[in-house]
């Protein structure tokens, strides 16, 4: 019997892992799945094979390469120096038995390089470790990437778009960065912003035979702000047979993705609530300068990805702040521009675009000069002027709008 | 798990449930010469000497106090040998062979209720200081720099708490020893002259209320109050335990003497009573051995100075099928891993656990925030992580890492497995 030491505390909280924080993630997210495969078919199926096996793939190759690299030197510097010298020391050689006993020393070195690469192998095969420790399978968090991402992706879109995006997001905004827990930016937004402004068009929704036209809500509220969509408010709930992207539609399914998570305790419950609730104060302080019903508050809230987006893409924690109220000022922010960019804005995909915005600050709201922990009296205050602040400029924006349409 | 955590299970049952078994007479009994404030001493006894229990044995120095070192047993001065304390680091003891006779030194008599009834702070303070008595659970701080506050106390609060995991001696002491409780409580509230006292307990300890209630009928001449606090974690550390039982926020920094508060821990208190009552160091102790490493574990009187190896064979050994042990001397939250069972009992020692030691897959950090939401002092330990990594001295200070009270929660909650606690601990000393 051995007595080791290990620092204090010598308990752990039991069910507390990221394993089961991601895999909650991927369980919240099946009903959507199952709906994005009841709505379209086969399409849906090869969206997200693709999108998931296009990240999985890309990752996996990666660090592959990464660590065939680095692991066959580890530990072994000194004799790979050795080599080198040696090998030098052969160049410069003139005499054949100076060379003979340089070339033996080589060989010796050689042989005792292959030894511990084996000898290492070996310990390694004994030491429980997943297969291969930075590629992020086994712990969910590359499917959650690539599911999100998949169901976000129009039901038109061609395979090869959904690829080159699922590649291009994980190296530019993953692997570069260091891989799990050091990426800046939200995958899954990062990959569907940039098909969206690559490949523009061709990220589209298809005819459906059923509906009337072939706009997804959100590009109706897009072209013409003010005016009811074709859509009822119940369809818009559940989902079923709207057009939009695979994933999205449907905001029964989301909420119910959302409690679950929520009891779970696998998100932090503040981002969405704030989120959203910013989306439809916003959406009711234009409804009262403007002469539109509660449709529109209503259908800002049940349309395009922002349910889908305030659950499953700006909770993410990697890319968000780590204190409360870190997290709800980036909650704000996220509704503020999201609601701007749907109003103001040309592109349909104000939440993708607000959640990459919002991440390029999330540094800066974590900044320890003024990051804190609880709301003072100060903050508070401060904060509710933002907050007024925002509303008024949105209300006097829309109202102008609303007069330049109308006249 | 993406939440405040305050709860941390509690795994007491057992060992609140069996009795006390008292083990006061090892044969040996090793006394520490240094501890981890004071690194000096002078010894007044050679090898062969014959010693009393109660006597004056040596003098710790090398701190900003000079502590007496007594005789736990009464027999003979033997060799000085190396062992470990509870605050992990190795110290010179030395040993005194048991007589079992108990001689008591002429020194040790119990002062009548008339001359205690008449003291003066000084007088007590006096008493406390010449006893060694320090704080038990677990500082070690000489309880007569508390005691001798010129502030004006209007509160003592006894610290009952006991809020770390496993650990049931607090537990135990206040079921057999009540009244010397009461008595304790009253000798402090008479030497600062404070109006009332507070004996702060957790709430779910439901049997200790009613001990404490039906005792404090007793003493209803002392206006004391048995605050029931909520079970979680830290909620026995010093600030936590007076905002609630008081409902006085001490800040960060501030002593809470300044907020007419003094706190003692239940054993220190039990100690001041026997050092002014019956004029006695501190000689016994309550020890909790526990944890899944141990095939009996349960709650021990014992001598100071006993050999932690002793104990260990009491609670019929470690497990058998175990390769590898983890010892904790103290709480297994906050406790320190030590490095071989060579462990002595000094008077702050107030547990010996033993873990089966479980490998943890880290992960990397995904920001979840657990940590930070369930701070106590509401720091941000991923960030003091983060900056402690790339050595960021300002940030560090930015974020007030001085602050953190290493109560381990933000190591316990991590979602990825991370020894976040090292980290902030580490940020500490790089800021002094």
């Amino acid at each position: 019997m051995e007595i080791i030491q290990n620092t204090a505390p010598h308990l752990r909280k039991p069910n507390a892992s990221v394993v089961r924080m991601m895999r909650d993630v991927v369980i919240a997210l099946s009903p959507l799945v199952v709906l994005a495969i009841i709505n379209h078919g086969l399409t849906a199926v090869w969206i997200m094979l693709a999108a998931v096996i296009s990240m999985a793939l890309t990752e996996y190759v990666y660090y592959q390469i990464h660590d065939a690299i680095h692991r066959n030197r580890e530990g072994m510097e000194n004799l790979f120096d050795q080599l080198a010298k040696l090998k030098k020391e052969l160049k410069e050689a003139e005499q054949q038995d100076q060379k003979d006993t340089l070339k033996k020393q080589i060989a010796e070195i050689k042989q005792a390089i292959s030894e511990k690469k084996r000898e290492s192998k070996r310990e390694e095969n004994k030491k429980f470790h997943p297969i291969n420790k930075n590629f992020t399978l086994y712990n969910y968090s590359i499917l959650v990437s690539g599911v999100i991402y998949g169901l976000t992706i129009p039901d038109a879109t061609p395979l090869a778009i959904v690829i080159i995006g699922g590649v291009v997001a994980v190296i530019l905004v993953k692997l570069i960065f260091g891989g799990m827990g050091q990426n800046i930016f939200n995958i899954a937004a990062f990959g569907r912003a940039f098909i969206a402004l690559s490949f523009g068009g061709a990220v589209a929704v298809a005819n459906h035979v059923d509906a009337t036209s072939n706009a997804t809500v959100l590009g109706e509220l897009v072209a013409a702000p003010f005016s009811e969509t074709g859509y009822s408010l119940t369809t818009m709930f559940t989902g079923i047979g709207l057009p939009g992207t695979i994933g999205e539609v449907s905001a029964m399914l989301i909420l119910v993705g959302g409690i679950y998570l929520f009891l779970r305790k696998s998100f932090d419950v503040f981002i969405p609530l704030v989120y959203v609730g910013t989306v439809f104060v916003l959406a009711v302080a234009t409804m009262l300068v403007t002469d539109a019903g509660w449709w529109f508050p209503l259908t800002h809230l049940l349309s395009g990805g922002l349910l889908f987006g305030a659950v499953y893409m700006a909770t993410d924690p990697i890319t968000a702040p780590v204190t409360r109220p870190g997290r709800i000022y980036f909650a704000f922010g996220l509704g503020l521009i999201t609601y701007v960019i749907r109003l103001f804005g040309a592109y349909p995909e104000g939440v993708v675009f607000a959640i990459l915005i919002m991440n390029i600050f999330v540094p800066a709201i974590d900044f320890p000069k003024w990051s804190h922990t609880q709301f003072n009296w100060k903050r508070a205050i401060i904060f509710t002027a933002v907050i007024l602040l925002s509303i008024t400029a949105v209300m006097i924006g829309a109202e102008s709008l609303a007069g330049g349409l109308n006249g | 798990m993406i939440a405040k955590t305050r709860k941390v299970s509690d795994y007491k049952q057992l060992n609140t449930e069996l009795p006390t078994v008292r083990f006061v007479d090892p044969e040996k009994v090793y006394l520490n010469l240094t501890t981890s404030r004071c690194e000096e001493y002078t010894l007044d006894v050679k090898k062969g000497d014959h010693v009393k229990l109660g006597q004056i044995i040596g003098e710790r120095d090398g701190c900003f106090f000079r502590q007496p070192i007594y005789a736990t047993v009464s027999g003979t001065v033997e060799d000085k040998v190396t062992m470990i304390d509870s605050t992990g680091i190795d110290v010179e003891c030395i040993t005194i062979r048991n007589d079992f006779q108990d001689t008591y030194h002429e020194s040790i008599t119990d002062r009548p209720d008339s001359v205690i009834e008449k003291m003066t702070q000084e007088e007590m303070v006096e008493i406390v200081r010449e006893k060694a008595v320090v704080g038990l659970g677990g500082s070690g701080f000489p309880s007569y720099v508390k005691l001798s506050t010129k502030e004006p106390i209007h509160t003592v609060v006894i610290n009952a708490i006991e809020c770390e995991p496993y650990l049931s001696s607090d537990y135990r002491l206040i079921k057999d020893q009540p009244d010397e409780i009461f008595q304790g409580l009253a000798y402090i509230m008479q030497a600062v002259n404070a109006e009332q006292g507070i004996i702060a307990v957790k709430k779910t300890k439901t049997e200790l209320i009613q001990v404490l209630e039906r005792e404090a009928k007793r003493f209803e001449h002392l206006n004391v109050k048995i605050a029931k606090l909520g079970d979680y974690y830290p909620q026995g550390w010093e600030v936590e335990t007076f905002k609630n039982a008081t409902g006085i926020k001490v800040p960060s920094g501030d002593l809470p003497m300044k907020h007419g508060l003094l706190g003692f821990n239940v054993s220190t208190t039990e100690s001041i009573y026997e050092a002014i009552k019956h004029n006695l160091p501190i000689t016994k102790r309550y020890i909790t051995v526990n944890g899944d490493g141990i095939k009996f574990p349960q709650s021990i009187r014992t001598r100071v100075g006993t050999s932690v190896k002793e104990l260990i064979k009491l609670c019929d050994g470690f497990v058998d099928d175990a390769d590898k042990l983890e010892l904790v001397i103290g709480g297994p939250m906050m406790g320190v891993a030590v490095k071989s069972d060579n462990v002595v009992v000094t008077p702050t020692t107030t547990s010996v656990l033993v873990f089966r030691p479980i490998e943890h897959l880290e992960e990397p950090c995904v920001r979840c925030g657990s940590c930070v939401y369930s701070c106590p002092v509401h720091i941000q330990p991923v960030s003091i992580m983060q900056a402690v990594k790339r050595n960021d001295i300002d940030a560090i200070e930015g974020l007030e890492a001085n602050k953190c009270i290493e109560c381990g929660l933000c190591s316990y909650v991590c979602t990825s497995k991370i020894p976040v606690t090292d980290y902030v601990k580490d940020g500490k000393k790089k800021i002094g």
